[in-house]
């Protein structure tokens, strides 16, 4: 298990690399030119060919020149940077957002924290309601009640959240006034401790409620669909056949075995909505969190803030991928042993 | 089976599946019905699976051959149609306006307001200004006084009674509904008796018998001042258009005024400065009506208002909508020239010959009152589903922006077949490195977070280059992205399909392998990937509308059915502007449901264990 882990943990460093390689790469497609902007001020104070000089020596200065390969190790810090320090992002430098103007180190914390609350919070309701509710219609699979929720399921992973967001707020901010349509608090409000929270939870109660709403459909889906699949299997009719109980046939026999394609969509899910969903979700609420930075990032064209914001985004959905191997170990036996 | 072979096949397998065939004992049909018409026939057993396969396919035909019948104008904009409710009730005049008899029509900004020979006065038209603002609401003094002429502005209405007494109500934001001092006095004593009043965007205007005007209401927008002392007595027509007036006196000239500003409508002609009978307007020129019949017109011209046809006669009355003239000759014609985008100077042909006692214009409709005392309109009648907060079209957007999504759709899903197939045939078929370094691939691009690395794609590529470029960067990145699911599918199949009798003999033949694997093994892979297909149809209109939702799809004005939602963002549009959203996202949703749907009924279909076998 030991060996198998590491293998992942290599090579997910590996996809690390290529993806973070290529995103520098398309970052650095875009035509910016950073000494140009630093030395603009003073075009008029400079006589053209002093100016001139001014700029390559400042281009020269910033490592503009080199060859992208070598700014790459640089901004990674696999090299010594242009000062002579080790200053990259395994040195916990993230860039300088020129939008916030300020480290993007430093703009980060409040915003991630709040999409993590958002997203566990909305996570632990959707898996609490969709995997009894998806065992439920797989032992009752083609029934009535199995039918209408299959029904129900198609429309609810077949609209966008954005469009569910709308509606949501129409209803339930709007018709009956229950929830703030957008916003992380109480503008103004100086709250502290109990108070702050529940004032937190009160604005994050909608997007919650639609992140779970568009989380239930596909979720349930899934668990249905694994689990017909090991109830269909000949041990489980062994296991009915030798007498034991339902509920031991269902929870401990079949389960078991429906979790391992369960976890590996559950991490993949969860990792569509950290990144895609809450960018949505963020935006229809007004919420200050990692999507809405990034969206403010992007059309701001604050690059070095995208950029950071996009190595997080990669690295969260590869941690997911790390952790759906760590549960491949812990569920099927077969891992630990073989590998 | 035999005279089957005569008819033409698609004739066949319609007929096949209209009338099905007689039932066969389950080993008979092992033998004789090909597996692809046993799926056909599992996929319309199901009802659900018909209806939403018919449903798909009507919204289909619906976006991609209503585009050729209803225009799209991507410059569309006016300030005086925006967020219109849906319906056609803008020409719907009270019955009985026209029972009692015709006195005054006057047409405001989507609504018009109607008074009768008995005095009453009715409102139609989108006549909801704000939440609170009805205009057709009328004040109690409205209601019970005589009324005898009325006139309908952008916000705000005025009606005047046989005493001369003023009424105005609406919007009194800017002051539109504050009658000068005079008047208020006059509403009182009744010494003036009104001849005309005119209301315009935020002002208005009213001219006395005895020949003196007044105006009154945004003075920040409009310059009120002109040469009182010279003029007032010898007024005998004024005419208001979107942000100043001119009067005309009593010897036939045409005078401005605004002293102060300078409008191109303020720039009076020389023609016009003698013999002028009367005035009429549109939102940015004017036209004078000249005792011999001829027209001179001054101001500014945006959409052909000063393309005056020829006359088969003189010229006795003129007036004005929007971007509009309608002239009644001497002879009984009624002509219209200037924009025609509404049809509001295509003059209906029941009004030849008729005799027409008088003639109403404003905003994008006319009205005709014939001498027997019927009404006839034409221009616009209103918006099917209504318009957006720029005065779009909502029901044309809806209907191009659907066939640029779905044409979005569809062609990543192209992209995505396309690599997905080569690439999983590939890697299925040889195995071994070429299948380790393909799926490792595949693995990088599906831990790539997707929405993010496509906004970051289309920021990066989209930014210098036409709109339909990016249309064509939007398709690629969607299918650049989402190969990777496909691509896991077909390899899979390939490796169990590859040690098939079938594919053995072609190898023994000596049949080249690309030829293998792309003519021979991928057509009978290619019915399971159906699912899969049909489903990354669904998910890539998703993802494109969510890119576009977010701003980084198909930038506007081209719409789509995303980018139309962005506009829904806001909760002031979700709340009273309901129709901007409510259709579009219907649409959508119905489409994205049967797409889901077919996927799901084909996955059944395909799926042997749900045939009960």
């Amino acid at each position: 298990m030991k060996k198998y882990l590491a293998k992942r943990v290599v090579y997910l460093i590996i996809v690390f690399l290529v993806v973070s390689l290529m995103m520098f790469f398309v970052y650095n497609l875009i035509p910016s030119d950073p000494a140009l902007v630093q030395l603009e001020p003073l075009r008029k104070a400079l006589k053209p060919d002093e100016w001139q000089r001014q700029y390559l020596a400042l281009r020269a200065q910033l490592g503009l020149d080199d060859p992208l390969i070598v700014r790459y190790a640089r901004w990674m810090g696999f090299t010594k940077d242009i000062d002579g320090t080790f200053n990259g992002i395994f040195q916990g430098n993230f860039g300088y957002s020129l939008g916030y103007k300020r480290d993007v180190i430093d703009i980060i914390g409040a915003p991630m924290l709040n999409t993590t609350i958002l997203n566990l919070l909305s996570t632990i309701i959707t898996l609490m309601i969709t995997i009894p509710l998806g065992i439920y219609c797989a032992v009752h699979a083609h029934s009535k009640a199995d039918s209408g929720i299959q029904a129900a399921t198609v429309v609810g992973y077949s609209l966008p959240t954005y469009l569910v967001g709308i509606l949501f707020i129409y209803l339930f901010a709007v018709l009956i006034p229950a929830f703030p349509t957008g916003g992380a608090k109480t503008p103004g409000s100086t709250y502290v401790g109990l108070h702050e929270f529940a004032d937190r939870m009160y604005y994050m109660a909608l997007p919650i409620i639609v992140l779970v709403f568009t989380g239930l459909a596909g979720m349930t889906r899934t668990v249905r669909a694994a689990m017909l699949d090991t109830l269909s299997q000949d041990y489980i009719r062994t296991a009915r056949a030798k007498g034991l109980r339902e509920k031991v046939v269902i929870y401990s026999h079949a389960w078991r075995n429906a979790l391992l394609p369960v976890s590996t969509s559950i991490m993949g899910w969860m990792i569509a909505v950290f990144t895609g969903g809450s960018l949505v979700i963020e935006q229809t609420f007004a919420l200050n969190g990692t999507g809405k930075l990034y969206w403010i990032g992007l059309t701001t064209t604050d690059y070095e803030l995208v950029l950071a914001m996009q190595m997080f985004y990669t690295l969260v959905s590869l941690i997911g991928v790390l952790l759906t191997d760590i549960s491949y170990t812990l569920v099927d036996p077969r891992v630990r042993i073989d590998k | 089976m035999e005279n089957n072979k005569k008819e033409f096949f698609l004739v066949r397998w319609i007929r096949r599946l209209i009338f099905p065939q007689k039932e066969l004992d389950i080993y008979t049909e092992e033998q004789m019905q090909s597996p692809m018409r046993l799926v056909v026939k599992n996929y319309f057993s199901k009802p659900m699976s018909v209806i939403s396969l018919i449903v798909f396919i009507i919204i289909a035909l619906f976006v991609f051959i209503a585009p050729h019948f209803v225009y799209l104008d991507l410059g569309e904009q006016d300030s005086t149609l925006v967020n219109i409710a849906p319906g056609y009730n803008m020409l719907k005049y009270p019955k009985a306006l026209e029972q009692n008899g015709v006195q005054d029509i006057s047409v405001g900004n989507n609504y018009s307001i109607g008074v009768d020979k008995e005095g009453h006065v009715y409102v139609w038209g989108k006549s909801k200004v704000t939440k609170i603002i009805d205009l057709s609401k009328l004040p109690n003094d409205v209601q019970k006084a005589d009324i005898v002429g009325v006139a309908a502005g952008a916000d705000h209405a005025l009606a005047y009674d046989k005493r001369g007494t003023i009424y105005a109500w609406g919007s009194d934001r800017l002051n539109q509904c504050t009658l000068p001092k005079e008047l208020q006095q006059n509403n009182l004593s009744h010494t003036m008796k009104i001849a005309k009043i005119a209301a315009s965007n935020q002002f208005s205007g009213v001219m006395t018998e005895d020949g003196r005007f007044f105006v009154w209401g945004n003075s920040n927008f409009v310059d009120f001042s002109y040469n009182a002392e010279e003029y007032d007595g010898h007024v005998v027509d004024f005419a208001l258009t979107n942000n100043s007036f001119v009067l005309l006196l009593d010897d036939g000239r045409v005078v401005r005024g605004g002293e102060h500003a300078s409008t191109t409508v303020q720039k009076v002609p020389e023609a016009a400065e003698k013999g002028v009978v009367a005035l009429a307007s549109t939102t940015n020129s004017v036209a004078a009506l000249k005792d011999d019949g001829s027209i001179v017109m001054w101001g500014a011209y945006t959409k052909n208002e000063n393309k005056i046809p020829k006359f088969s006669s003189k010229v006795v009355k003129l007036v004005g909508g929007r971007y509009h003239y309608t002239a009644l000759l001497e002879d009984g014609t009624v002509v219209g020239w200037g924009d025609n985008k509404y049809k509001q100077t295509t003059v209906p042909e029941k009004l030849q010959g008729a005799e027409i006692t008088a003639l109403y214009a404003g905003s994008f409709q006319n009205y005709a009152v014939t001498a027997d005392g019927n009404v006839t309109t034409w221009g616009l009648k209103g918006f099917p589903l209504g318009t957006d907060n720029l005065g779009r079209n909502v029901y044309s957007r809806l209907v191009n922006g659907g066939k640029m999504t779905m044409t979005i759709g569809a062609l990543s899903v192209v992209i995505e077949i396309i690599i997905g197939v080569i690439l999983g045939g590939i890697a299925g078929y040889f195995g071994g490195v070429v299948d380790m370094v393909v799926m490792r691939i595949a693995e990088v691009v599906s831990s790539m977070p997707f929405i993010p690395f496509a906004m970051i794609l289309s920021a990066v590529m989209g930014t210098k280059v036409s709109i339909e470029q990016r249309m064509y960067i939007i398709m690629v990145i969607l299918g650049i992205l989402s190969w990777p699911g496909l691509c896991r599918l077909v390899r899979a199949q390939m490796f169990s399909q590859r040690e098939m009798e079938y594919v053995v003999a072609a190898k023994a033949l000596g049949v080249k392998e690309s030829k293998i694997i792309f003519s021979h093994i991928i057509p009978n892979v290619m019915s399971v990937c159906l699912v899969t297909i049909t489903l990354a149809f669904g998910t890539a209109m998703l993802t494109e509308s969510t890119l576009s939702y977010l701003g980084f799809g198909v930038p506007l004005p081209t719409p789509t059915w995303g980018n139309m939602l962005t506009n829904a963002n806001n909760s002031i549009i979700i709340q009273n502007y309901w129709w901007n959203w409510v259709f579009v996202g219907t649409i959508f949703g119905v489409a994205c449901i049967c797409i889901n749907l077919i996927g799901d009924g084909l996955r059944d279909a395909l799926d042997p264990k749900t045939s009960g076998r």
